[in-house]
């Protein structure tokens, strides 16, 4: 507390400090009104408190924050002071008993600083609370009052400038009818000073203060006074004086030389001997060096030691080795491969180059060179000729220092440990290998092959329109029938069962139904079977159609009808006629469905067939993709389609979808279903043959590639032996184990097992149509050089 | 949400630094930089991912590590640039201001760079200095070995000679050279020092090509580095046995020729010469005591060899004793391990002893430098050459009744030849053809022999590389065989694959046929160029069997066609054409043999080929049905694999068929000569 108040009394001094030397010091000065001036201002400053208050505050604003603190209480304070309440000051007074007061007091006023101080004696005695006053709130409890913290920069700083007016360069006047005359920089009002009574304008306008200028300081609205040292600088500029006192714009010159230059010089003194002779104490000392040197105690220059002797070692480097910690980025440069044989001087005679080689390698570019030297024979070492060793260690320096060095992990490894460990062929046994019976008769390329049920003929169907029947083992044509001069015979099924002996074939449209009677196999019993199952929906075929459809007439999905009488009689009895060309026929185990695709009939492109109802249905209006192939599952009703791209299997009992298979081919050719129905393979005219495990995903279990050219057509043995075989355009059969385990943990098994050729390859087309026999491991393949080849 | 990297400021762009800002930050030249990085081993890097590094669109080329480069900023060999750089320039000044005596002051006060702690920095280890010691001796033998020009001062190739000489020395007196090989390009060594193999190239002395781009700064900086390098090992080494270090060095000898005479090592506890060469050493010393009558006839120098005899003989045994010790424990540590581990390599006492009961007397034609360090390297105390080859002999008379081997290396001249050109009028005294002819109970050899001898570790027999014989063929000792390639040291019988060598004689005899032929139709030119066609090499001969292949591949394409069709046929199908050929036979009254006979010896050229053929086609076929189970990624690996394989044993086949034919070729000629 003392403190501060020393130093608001060191400033209120300071503010006094100007004057006080002027009075002593100041004679020029209108000395007549010096007394006066004093008198009145020092009256001013403590009669007017208001004024002098105003001006403390502006004071205290340069002051520390604690001061700053209590403005509202201060200017209570002030209040208080105007009413000259003498005695609560002496009160106070005696409270603050460290308080040393310097400042004299005048007419027994105090200076309204002080009261303010004792208001907050609580607050100074610990400075922790500095930053808050106490006072009583409305219920009579303490009440903390923070200060108000100013939030300018350096709000802490005690150097703050002084409380400037804001309003600008306008004139006064205009704050003349309000009682601020304008704004600090918090926003605050600057109230006006209070001007003087009457009275005191009137003494002022007769005894002028000192300092007085008359005029208004715009910043404060006081009046403007001028210290007269002050006064002074603005007399010396008026004047066009050196303001400043005690420089001397034009000092005399201080000449170091004389410029005068003599004529005569001031000594005729001759020039003494010493001048002209050496000095003996320099060559005293020269003689000593001289001296020195002869005897060699000095030596003129570093000597050198002679070059032998600097590159002589004569000390152990690595006398405390110390091995450096392995580091991967340290990379020591690689040796050069040691000498081979061909770099001898007498290689062995079969190293040596033929004269072809030679030739060769002079041809080639001295860069592409494997060896920038050929093999050479001296027959003795007398007529070896020089090499270019410069050159080869110059080369071999630049790969030191200009290469840049990388650890390469070298593989090491024999090849045939990668190759997966496949059971020998010979386990797998039997599978077909070798070609045994070849079938040839068809003009043009074979289009289907079929074997049937009991596995005694086959049927073939060509470019030709013919349907020919062959003995399985002797490749005896046994039945042949044109169906078509134009069309080709595109696919062929024989109807599943032994009960009754029904091919299926296809010419563009219509699908046909064929009893061979020529067959031995055909016994009356099944012929007269077959012939029942034909006939037996002959009555339902126009029902359904005028039934459903009465105004539209809508044309049916396919006429069924009995062929003309001259294929009756060679046994083709029944006859389809669908919207489109048939591309694929496969039959329902029962024997009594089967589903045709026809990838151009758009919304009729797969229809299924009842044949004891002679009835066509169309289970699908509308299918995503072109389709290419159909299947039915061996055991559930579940019927496979295969589009493009995917291949969806439906639930035809729920008549829902099941699933969608995605080999990620561009165009599936055929797909066949594993005999025990959780397996589909799929081939497709990309090459690849996908093998989709329907329990694992809708992504292929194991993807193929082995066909140079495109996938025609997929089989499963269906007889029980884990084998399948594809038939591709590059003119091969290729035949894999496919063994599908029950278990669910493990995977299907798939082995390469032969690569069967024989073929020919006929206008970009090679091996068309495939089929198993039922129980061998037979397979019987046709060819699009119009042969079938049985392989066994 | 991350602070936004900025690009550049961290990961492989702050780690790699390319060269320009390399020698910015260092603030040298570029040629200083790259001697800096000679002299410190520091090298460019390959930045995994160039673009990542680099802050420019078009990626630098070179990269350095910044860690490398900060390394360099604290090497006190950079201050030593600088000053040779300010004194150089105060030079130039002194000469421009034609202040000769200060320039030279000034040049021989040039600050001196010494390389030592760059040495140890490199090389913590001794172990890695011997490991890295390649590169090193080749250079410097090369160096040792070059005339001196502007580009190489005289100063330099002598201190490579000097130390080149030393390492010599070691090698010789710890028996530590283990391989050695006669390439086309120079002569290889291998030596196995403290368990490293060093291995380096010592060109054949001819005058190198010195011209064409090839700057010799480079090489000279290396040069630098590595000369202090095999001081400080051979310091090293020679401490390690107990030698001093430097040893005596004889200016005379060396001026003379005296080269691995002109070093004389000195034992640390005997403190007296240790005469490594023995009868050389004392021959030399005699020759500096009489160094008037060096140019003395041959008698004088003869007698001087018998004089010596004796000390000379004496001189080994306490050699050897002093290194004895050593090589006997060094023996038996090895000879215990032997028995667990094999060791292919000779032994030292192998080493030692493998001519050490010989004297070799060398003729003037043969290569002096190898032949000397070798023989002495693998025993032999004694080497004695003709005067021409320089200082330092053993004795330099060739008919030294001590001499046991002879190298030679002149084409055999018969005994009479010299003197039937010479004529008769010499014959009674003269020295020359004298000393031509052969020294009875002296054995003969060509250089090769030393060399074949000392790379199998045993002695060859000698009369296999006698003057003027056909040399068998000189063969690297490093090749190790390898499963598939060829070896040719091994018969070919082994090496074959089955079926190999019928398929070989087979095409061999279509190509022969062919030739035949050719020959055939040529009739009248055969008579006039029927010498150059057998002498072998001519271009007639090529074209001859250019055409002949043609026909040939003619005639092979024809049958192979035939044999397809045969394949097509399956054994039953032969089976029956067989029946049915032995029908036919049979009803044309002919025994069935005879149709057999002629049928198959037509058929018989064709049959190993099919053979093969088929066999080889099983192979493959069962390859291929492996790899067809593959994944795509194993495969393009298994591939890639496949390739460098086959290309391999496609050039063993290569090798083993030009064998064949050249064994074959060898034999019709023994036969012909037989008859």
């Amino acid at each position: 507390m003392s403190t501060t108040n020393l130093s608001r009394k060191r400033k209120a001094s300071t503010s006094n400090a100007l004057p006080e030397p002027e009075i002593d010091s100041d004679a020029e000065f209108a000395s007549d009104l010096l007394d006066g001036a004093l008198s009145q201002s020092e009256d001013e400053s403590f009669h007017s408190g208001s004024e002098s208050e105003v001006e403390e505050e502006i004071e205290e604003d340069e002051e520390d924050e604690e001061d700053e603190e209590d403005e509202g209480d201060e200017d209570e304070a002030d209040e208080e002071s105007e009413d000259d309440d003498d005695g609560i000051r002496e009160q106070l007074r005696n409270l603050s008993t460290s308080e040393s007061r310097s400042r004299p007091t005048v007419n027994g006023k105090e200076p309204p600083v002080q009261e303010k101080e004792e208001v907050r004696i609580g607050a100074h005695m610990e400075d922790l609370e500095t930053n808050y006053t106490v006072t009583t709130d409305a219920n009579g409890n303490v009440r903390y009052v923070y200060q108000e913290i100013d939030p300018v920069y350096d709000s802490d700083d005690s150097d703050a400038g002084e409380q400037t007016n804001t309003i600008g360069n306008i004139p006064l006047s205009f704050y003349d009818s309000y009682p601020h005359i304008g704004y600090d920089i918090n926003g605050k009002k600057i109230m006006r000073p209070a001007e003087g009574k009457a009275l005191d304008a009137l003494l002022d306008s007769i005894e002028l203060p000192k300092g007085w200028t008359g005029l208004t300081d715009p910043m404060t609205g006081k009046p403007l006074k001028l210290s007269r040292y002050e006064l002074e600088i603005l007399k010396k500029i008026t004047r066009n004086e050196v303001p400043a006192d005690g420089y001397d714009p034009y000092p005399d010159m201080v000449e170091y030389f004389t410029n005068t230059e003599e004529i005569m010089p001031l000594s005729a003194a001759p020039e003494p001997k010493r001048r002209f002779i050496p000095s003996k104490h320099e060559a005293k000392r020269v003689m000593k060096l001289v001296k020195a040197i002869r005897e060699g105690r000095i030596k003129p220059h570093r000597e050198e030691a002679p070059e032998e002797e600097q590159n002589v070692v004569n000390y152990d480097i690595w006398a405390d080795e110390q091995p450096r910690p392995d580091n991967t980025m340290h990379m020591p440069a690689p040796k050069l491969p040691p000498p081979g044989y061909e770099d001898s001087y007498h290689p062995p005679p079969e190293y040596l180059p033929s004269a072809k080689e030679k030739a060769a390698w002079e041809a080639t570019d001295p860069e592409d060179r494997d060896r920038p030297y050929l093999p050479t024979d001296h027959a003795a070492l007398r007529k070896v000729p020089g090499w270019d060793n410069v050159k080869m260690t110059f080369e071999r320096c630049l790969d030191l220092y200009l290469a840049p060095r990388i650890r390469r992990s070298k593989l090491n490894i024999d090849p045939e440990s990668l190759l997966p460990k496949l059971p020998s062929p010979d386990e797998l046994r039997p599978f077909p290998s070798t070609c045994h019976t070849i079938f040839s008769g068809h003009t043009g390329r074979v289009r289907a092959v079929a074997v049937d049920p009991t596995g005694t003929v086959v049927a073939s169907g060509g470019d030709d329109g013919t349907l020919r029947v062959w003995d399985i083992l002797t490749g005896r044509q046994i039945w042949s029938r044109r169906l078509s001069r134009e069309d080709a015979v595109d696919v062929l099924a024989w109807r599943p069962g032994t009960d009754a002996f029904i091919l299926t074939a296809a010419v563009a449209e219509t699908l046909y139904f064929i009893l061979p009677h020529a067959l031995p196999s055909v016994t009356p019993a099944i012929g007269r079977a077959s012939l029942a199952l034909l006939d037996a929906g002959f009555g339902y075929a126009a029902k359904p159609t005028s039934s459903t459809d009465h105004g539209l007439k809508k044309e049916p999905s396919a006429t069924w009808s009995r062929p003309s009488a001259a294929l009756a009689d060679d046994g083709v009895l029944l006859q389809a006629v669908l919207r489109a060309p048939i591309k694929a026929i496969t039959w329902h185990r029962r024997g009594d469905y089967l589903a045709t695709v026809a990838p151009r009939g758009q919304s009729h492109a797969v229809a299924i067939h009842t044949l004891s109802r002679h009835a066509t249905q169309l289970p699908f209006r509308k299918l995503k993709g072109l389709p290419q192939t159909a299947a039915f599952h061996p055991s559930k009703p579940i019927f496979f389609v295969a589009t493009q791209r995917s291949v969806r299997s439906y639930d035809l009992a729920a008549q829902q979808l099941l699933r969608i298979l995605q080999p990620g081919a561009r165009w599936i050719s055929s797909i066949d279903v594993h005999p025990g129905g959780d397996n589909v393979l799929v081939g497709t005219y990309d090459r690849r043959l996908l093998w989709h495990d329907l329990d694992l995903s809708t992504k292929p279990y194991k993807t193929l590639r082995y066909h140079e050219k495109a996938i025609r057509a997929v089989k499963f043995h269906k007889g029980g032996l884990p084998l399948f075989a594809d038939a591709s355009d590059d003119g091969t059969v290729q035949v894999f184990h496919g063994k599908v385990v029950g278990d669910l943990m493990e995977n299907a098994t798939i082995v390469p097992l032969k690569v069967l050729r024989g073929h020919a390859v006929t206008g970009a087309l090679g091996v068309l149509g495939l089929d198993w026999h039922p129980v061998q491991p037979w397979v019987v393949s046709a060819g699009a050089d119009g042969t079938c080849r049985v392989w066994c | 949400m991350a602070k936004i990297k900025k690009k550049g400021a961290s990961g492989q762009a702050k780690n790699y630094i390319t060269r320009t800002q390399a020698v910015r930050k260092l603030q040298i030249s570029l040629q200083d930089f790259r001697r800096l990085c000679i002299f410190k081993g520091i090298h460019p890097r390959e930045p995994r991912n160039k673009k990542k590094v680099s802050k420019k669109a078009t990626p630098a080329t070179t990269f350095y590590y910044t860690r490398d480069i900060a390394y360099l900023l604290h090497e006190p060999l950079l201050q030593k640039f600088r000053d040779h750089k300010a004194t150089a320039k105060k030079i130039a000044r002194a000469l421009g201001r034609d202040e000769v005596s200060d320039a030279k002051r000034l040049e021989n006060s040039l600050p001196r760079m010494k390389l030592d702690h760059i040495v140890k920095e490199r090389y913590p280890t001794f172990v890695d200095a011997l490991r890295d010691l390649d590169d090193a001796l080749s250079m410097l033998f090369l160096f040792a070995n070059l005339p001196s020009t502007t580009a190489v001062p005289a100063k330099t190739i002598a201190l490579c000679q000097r130390l080149c000489l030393e390492f010599e020395h070691y090698l010789i007196v710890s028996h530590s050279l283990k391989k050695t090989f006669l390439s086309i390009k120079g002569i290889y060594y291998q030596a196995t020092v403290q368990g490293q193999d060093i291995m380096w190239l010592v060109p054949y002395r001819f005058v190198q090509k010195m011209t064409g781009d090839i700057d010799f700064r480079i090489m000279g900086t290396f040069i630098e580095f590595y000369t202090t390098l095999l001081g400080f090992v051979n310091y090293r080494l020679y401490t390690s046995i107990g030698l001093v270090y430097p040893p005596k060095f004889n200016a005379s000898s060396d001026e003379s020729g005296g080269e691995l005479g002109a070093i004389t090592l000195e034992s640390k506890s005997i403190s007296g010469p240790l005469a490594i060469q023995n009868g050389t050493s004392g021959n030399t010393a005699s020759k500096a005591a009489s160094a008037a009558a060096q140019a003395a006839a041959d008698k004088v120098a003869l007698q001087n060899g018998d004089a010596e005899e004796i000390p000379a003989q004496e001189e080994p045994s306490a050699e050897v004793e002093v290194v004895d010790d050593k090589i006997d424990t060094f023996e038996t540590v090895t000879g215990e391990g032997a028995d667990v581990l094999p060791q292919p390599q000779v032994s030292n006492t192998e080493a030692a002893t493998l001519f050490s009961s010989f004297t070799f007397f060398l003729s003037r034609e043969t290569p002096r430098a190898p032949l000397e360090f070798i023989l002495k390297a693998f025993g032999c105390k004694r080497v004695g050459w003709d005067a021409v080859l320089g200082d330092g002999a053993f004795t330099t008379n060739e008919r030294d009744p001590n001499i046991t081997h002879q190298i030679v290396d002149r084409p055999n001249l018969p005994p009479n030849a010299f003197s039937a050109i010479k004529g008769g009028e010499d014959e009674a005294g003269a020295p020359a053809p004298g000393a031509r002819s052969r020294v009875p109970g002296r054995i003969y050899v060509q250089p090769q022999w030393v060399w074949d001898c000392v790379n199998q570790g045993k002695l060859l027999r000698p009369d296999l590389y006698a003057p003027g014989a056909t040399l068998p063929p000189h063969l690297s000792p490093w090749v190790k065989p390898k499963k598939g390639a060829y070896d040719p040291t091994a018969p070919l019988e082994e090496q074959e694959k089955e079926g190999e060598a019928e398929l070989h004689a087979e095409e061999e005899g279509e190509e022969s046929d062919a030739e035949e032929v050719e020959h055939a139709n040529g009739g009248p030119f055969d008579a006039i160029f029927d010498d150059e066609v057998e002498a072998g090499e001519g271009m007639d001969v090529d074209g001859s069997e250019s055409e002949g292949e043609s026909e040939a591949e003619a005639a092979a394409e024809v049958d192979d066609e035939e044999e397809e069709d045969d394949e097509e046929l399956s054994e039953t199908e032969v089976e029956r054409l067989r029946y049915q050929r032995e029908l036919e036979a049979e009803a044309a009254g002919q025994p069935f043999a005879t149709a057999d006979a002629g049928q198959m010896p037509g058929k018989k050229p064709g049959e190993a080929k099919k053979k093969a053929e088929l066999k080889k086609r099983a192979e493959k076929e069962e390859l291929d049905r492996q790899r067809m189970m593959l994944p795509n990624k194993k495969r393009k690996l298994f591939d890639k694999m496949q390739y460098g394989n086959q290309k391999r044993e496609a050039e063993a086949e290569k090798l083993r068929k030009k064998r064949r034919k050249l064994e074959k070729e060898k034999l019709a000629a023994q036969a012909a000569k037989a008859k």
